[in-house]
């Protein structure tokens, strides 16, 4: 079967990759690129634990074919430190045992940073409902919910300095 | 003597008889002679139950487990979990 | 926050709150699951299942597929070795793949390896396999239906030493005092039945594998499972290999509860990557997850409870029939565990198993006790509210204490039920007010947990930092729990301790995780392995400081003789080499003594009389934790079981069509809870030590699924007057059993 080039940005990598046309971007991110943290919990849309952005929306890498990357730019967990600097969520999340066995995590994280990007200090509901796409079966989400908002204090303590 | 308690289940081998004194200085002897009276009954004490001598539980499947001469033993269905 | 029995903070390091070893690598994405591993030159498996719920397999053509393009292995039944129907491994080999007949929809009956995924899918299309479709049974009540078709033809009634084929597995009846009087004499009495619906563990990982057969016949597993022992006993097991044949590394696990502590890819992929003498990897999809692995049992409970006017509670009678799907189990053994929690002098219990053609159940979280004590504690809400109690009282009267008898026959040991149950009672949330228009439930569950087998190596580095090694999967924390332990032991900052799960052939036989038993019994062993290290560090620092070894004390993590500077932990092994070699120990252990978890919940609910949908609006656990070890991973534990008591609770079925396919085999319509459905859960952590564990452990993980059905039964029957008896207690459910009672009290 032929593949298809696909040229984009990863992480703010410029890649490139082969991918057959009934190839999802899922299994090209992690099969092509070796991007693992992204997870097939489903391949239906509906756990989120395979969240990226997609030129900055959050998007499920399993309902998108790996060709419609063309062209975009694509953030996952692994884009997510800053060098050396863990992104504040990964350290509320550490420091709030936000995670047991860590399958959901990166879809978690990568949904929740697009929430405070938008809404940078979001009620306990509307952290909710951002990440109502994640299902997560081990935590409950009481302290993914707290790390959440430790990390919205945080970033808005630094933004205001 | 150990004095033995069988569930009402396993009492299906001893025609109904739960309480039993058994002699046996080791939890495999006491039931061995539970086999010896009553033939197949040895098998489901061994394989599939959990025995607490004198109340405290012992770890699954100890048969070299000591029995002294006035014990108090329970043999209870395999507790697992999930 | 601790409740009564806090026993005075005594301890360094056990209970506090480190970040978890492994946790960096899980927050960028590093972390290895068994999906994320690849060897080179790998096929991809692809299983072939059954389109029928019971069938007799009359052949398996797999010519056409094996000429397919990329195709480098196939395998039927017919590459199984048969297995003697009595050996405890039967059941799970025949559940991997089937041999002449098939159990339920999407039961194995071959499998494909090939260069690409796609390539698999195609070749496993194009295996041609006749079946003679034979009647299903899908329910208890078909099941025990006179002259109902067998299910599973080698299925015998356990403990009834008979052999005719049957559907009832087993039958345990459990009894003390006399029921009968118990009854006559009693002043209320309470009689209901209920029924559950199978649910699904819901783990967010497939099950997943790579192995890897090399032309020496040795296999080599990467795994997602709770225990790699018993995947490397039961692969053992299922092909006839020997145990040295194959050597299994826990992947990182993405979720277990209980149905990851049994086998369904790795004996295919070993046989498919012998044959292919090419590494093979194996990915369950989301709807082979749903339709063919564990569930949860199905349960019916008749009860009826008796109670004095003083609210003592006297007798009790039930009938437990559990469906344990394609082959027989201990689900309905295990309910009778459940009637645990009251002295009730009069009882009996019996309890039935089914075996039918859905997927073989699996265990989750507590087995069978929800569905019990859904019944139970439903049955004594009823009996407090006719007599006018508190919940809370009537429990906290009839509980059991050390000492009190089981139904089961043995004693409990040292337990919290009581502590916990005042735990809520002095709770916030208690004191407050009900909110306007809603309703409270109180309830309770408990497990006895497990010890079971465990080993642990801990090895001294030069510089004084250590390695603690052990075989228990990490499903929930437990890492750093081992590392708080062999701290607090020690005397050693646990920052500067690495804990690591090895694979089967670098550290010593270990039990799988579940039961609760990780904390418990590795624990155990990890603080063995720790104390026998110590001793050998006083050898060591006797040497070094010219006086006998009984001359020396181990305190706060140095060894002090009499009247000299203590020596630390660095100074001993950084002589190491000097004083007689490497400091290293392994300790190991069949662990006894496993202590009973007791929780209590509170719900407050609204019920919305018009759709059916019940909203928590609050929701406290507690639990009886022992000794917290690492108070964050117990509340999580706590959080996690009450999350999936209140799916099960509220919304997850197993909805079968009249063949026996399931027909919601997504998380779209398998609908488990997510953040918007729930509010913040709070968690009381209660602290009665079990006096068998160095640290005063009980296993924490199971007990926290078991009162959520029944405190939201309670609850809903505060806020609107309906005793649900059925589950789930979705919206329809509810506005049906509402439109009911609405019905019959517009007839009196």
């Amino acid at each position: 079967m032929s593949r298809t080039h696909v040229n984009c940005t990863v992480n703010g990598d410029e890649v490139d990759f082969l991918a057959s046309d009934d190839t999802s971007l899922l299994d090209a991110l992690r099969d092509e690129l070796g991007l693992t943290s992204v997870k097939e919990g489903c391949g239906t849309g509906d756990c989120g634990a395979c969240s990226i952005t997609v030129d900055g929306k959050l998007n499920c890498s399993c309902l998108m074919f790996a060709p419609e990357a063309e062209g975009t730019s694509i953030g996952t967990v692994e884009g997510l430190a800053n060098g050396d600097q863990l992104h504040p969520l990964q350290t509320t999340f550490l420091e709030g045992a936000a995670l047991q066995c860590g399958i959901c995590t990166p879809g978690v994280l990568v949904a929740a940073k697009v929430l405070l990007d938008e809404n940078p200090s979001p009620t306990e509901t509307e952290i909710r409902y951002a990440l109502a796409g994640n299902l997560c079966r081990c935590t409950g989400y009481d302290k993914i919910i707290h790390a959440v908002q430790e990390a919205a204090v945080t970033i808005n303590a630094g933004a205001s300095k | 003597m150990a004095t033995v308690h069988l569930q009402a289940d396993h009492a299906r081998h001893t025609n109904g008889e739960r309480e039993l004194e058994v002699g046996g200085a080791t939890v495999g002897a006491v039931i061995d002679e539970l086999d010896a009276r009553f033939p197949g009954l040895g098998v489901f004490l061994s394989d599939g139950a959990s025995v607490a001598i004198d109340g405290e539980l012992q770890p699954r499947g100890t048969t070299y487990a000591p029995v002294g001469p006035e014990a108090v033993l329970h043999f209870l269905i395999p507790i697992t979990g999930g | 926050m601790t409740a009564v029995e806090n026993p005075p903070k005594k301890y360094k390091y056990v209970g506090t709150r480190p970040v978890r070893h492994d946790g960096l690598e899980k927050v960028t994405g590093k972390a290895r699951f068994a999906a994320d591993l690849s060897l080179t030159g790998q096929l991809r498996g692809v299983m072939v299942r059954s389109p029928h719920a019971h069938a007799r397999i009359k052949s398996i053509d797999t010519s056409a597929a094996e000429a397919m393009p990329g195709v480098k292995s196939v395998t039927t039944g017919a590459d199984f070795p048969d297995i003697d129907p009595a050996a405890p491994i039967y059941d799970e080999s025949i559940n991997v793949i089937a041999r002449d007949e098939v159990l339920y929809h999407g039961h194995v009956v071959a499998a494909v390896a090939a260069t690409t995924l796609s390539e698999a899918r195609a070749a496993a299309a194009a295996v041609k396999v006749e079946y003679d479709v034979l009647e299903p049974i899908l329910t208890i009540e078909g099941a025990l239906a006179d002259g109902a078709t067998i299910s599973n033809k080698s299925t015998r009634t356990l403990f009834l030493g008979q052999d005719d084929e049957t559907n009832l597995a087993s039958v345990a009846p459990f009894g003390r005092g006399d029921v009968e009087a118990g009854f006559a004499d009693a002043d209320v009495i309470v009689e209901r039945f209920f029924t559950t619906k199978a649910v699904h563990q819901g783990y967010i990982e497939p099950h997943a594998c790579v192995v890897d057969v090399g032309q020496d016949g040795k296999a080599s597993i990467w795994a997602s499972s709770q225990g790699h022992f018993a995947v490397r006993s039961k692969t053992a097991d299922i092909l006839g290999w020997g145990t040295d044949k194959i050597k299994v590394t826990p992947a990182e696990i993405g979720g277990g509860f209980g149905g990851k502590t049994t086998i369904y890819l790795e004996p295919i992929a070993v046989k498919l990557s012998q044959k292919a003498s090419r590494p093979v990897k194996m990915v369950m999809t989301r709807e082979e997850v749903l339709r063919a692995t564990g569930p949860a049992p199905a349960a019916e409970i008749a009860i009826k409870v008796g109670a004095k006017n003083d609210g003592e509670l006297t007798t009790i009678q039930s009938t437990m029939k559990y469906s344990n799907g394609s082959a027989k189990g201990y689900a309905a053994m295990l309910g009778a565990m459940s009637t645990a929690s009251y002295r009730f002098p009069n009882l009996d219990i019996n309890t039935m198993g089914t075996v039918d053609n859905t997927s073989k159940s699996a265990a989750y979280r507590a087995p069978s006790a929800p569905q019990a004590a859904f019944a139970v504690e439903s049955c004594i809400d009823e009996i407090a509210k006719t007599l006018g109690m508190d919940p809370i009282e009537i429990r906290l009267q009839n509980a059991v204490v050390e000492g009190d008898i089981t139904a089961m026959g043995a004693p409990h040991p040292k337990i919290g039920f009581i502590e916990t149950m005042q735990a809520i009672k002095d709770s916030e949330h208690y004191n407050s007010p009900v909110p306007e228009g809603a309703g409270r439930g109180f309830g309770t569950g408990f497990w006895f947990n497990i010890g079971e087998q465990s080993s642990a190596t801990v090895n001294l580095n030069e510089d004084g930092t250590a390695t603690v090694i052990t075989g228990s999967p990490d499903i929930g924390g437990s890492r750093a729990s081992m590392a708080l332990m062999a701290a607090e032991t020690l005397g050693l900052d646990p920052m500067r301790i690495t804990p690591i799960i090895a694979d089967t052939e670098s550290v010593g036989f270990t039990d799988i995780t579940e039961g609760s038993r990780a904390t418990f019994a590795t624990g155990m062993a990890v603080t063995n392995a720790c104390l026998e290290l110590i001793d050998q560090m006083k050898q060591r620092a006797a040497m070094m400081r010219g006086v006998e070894a009984d001359q020396v004390e181990w305190v706060d993590g140095a060894a002090i003789v009499d009247g000299q500077d203590p020596l630390t932990i660095a100074e001993i092994t950084g002589q190491a080499k000097q004083t007689g070699g490497p400091l290293t120990s392994t300790a190991s252990l069949n662990a006894a003594g496993a202590g009973p978890s007791f929780a209590a919940h509170l719900a407050d609910v609204a019920v919305d009389e018009e759709t059916g949908v019940v909203t928590i609006l609050r929701y406290t656990a507690a639990q009886d934790a022992g000794t917290a070890i690492h108070p964050s991973y117990v509340e999580g534990q706590m959080q996690g079981g009450s999350a999936q008591g209140i799916g099960w609770a509220l919304n997850e079925e197993y909805i079968y069509s009249d063949d026996g396919v399931m027909e919601n085999a997504s998380f779209l319509d398998y609908r488990m809870p997510v953040a918007s459905d729930l509010p913040m859960l709070e968690t009381i952590i209660v602290e009665v030590p079990n006096p068998s564990h160095p640290y005063g452990v009980r296993g924490v993980g199971e007990t926290g699924i078991v009162p959520p059905i029944n405190t939201l039964a309670n609850a809903i029957h505060s806020a609107t007057g309906v005793r649900m008896t059925d589950l789930p207690m979705s919206p329809p459910n509810i506005l049906k059993a509402i439109t009911l009672q609405k019905a019959s009290n517009e007839q009196k």
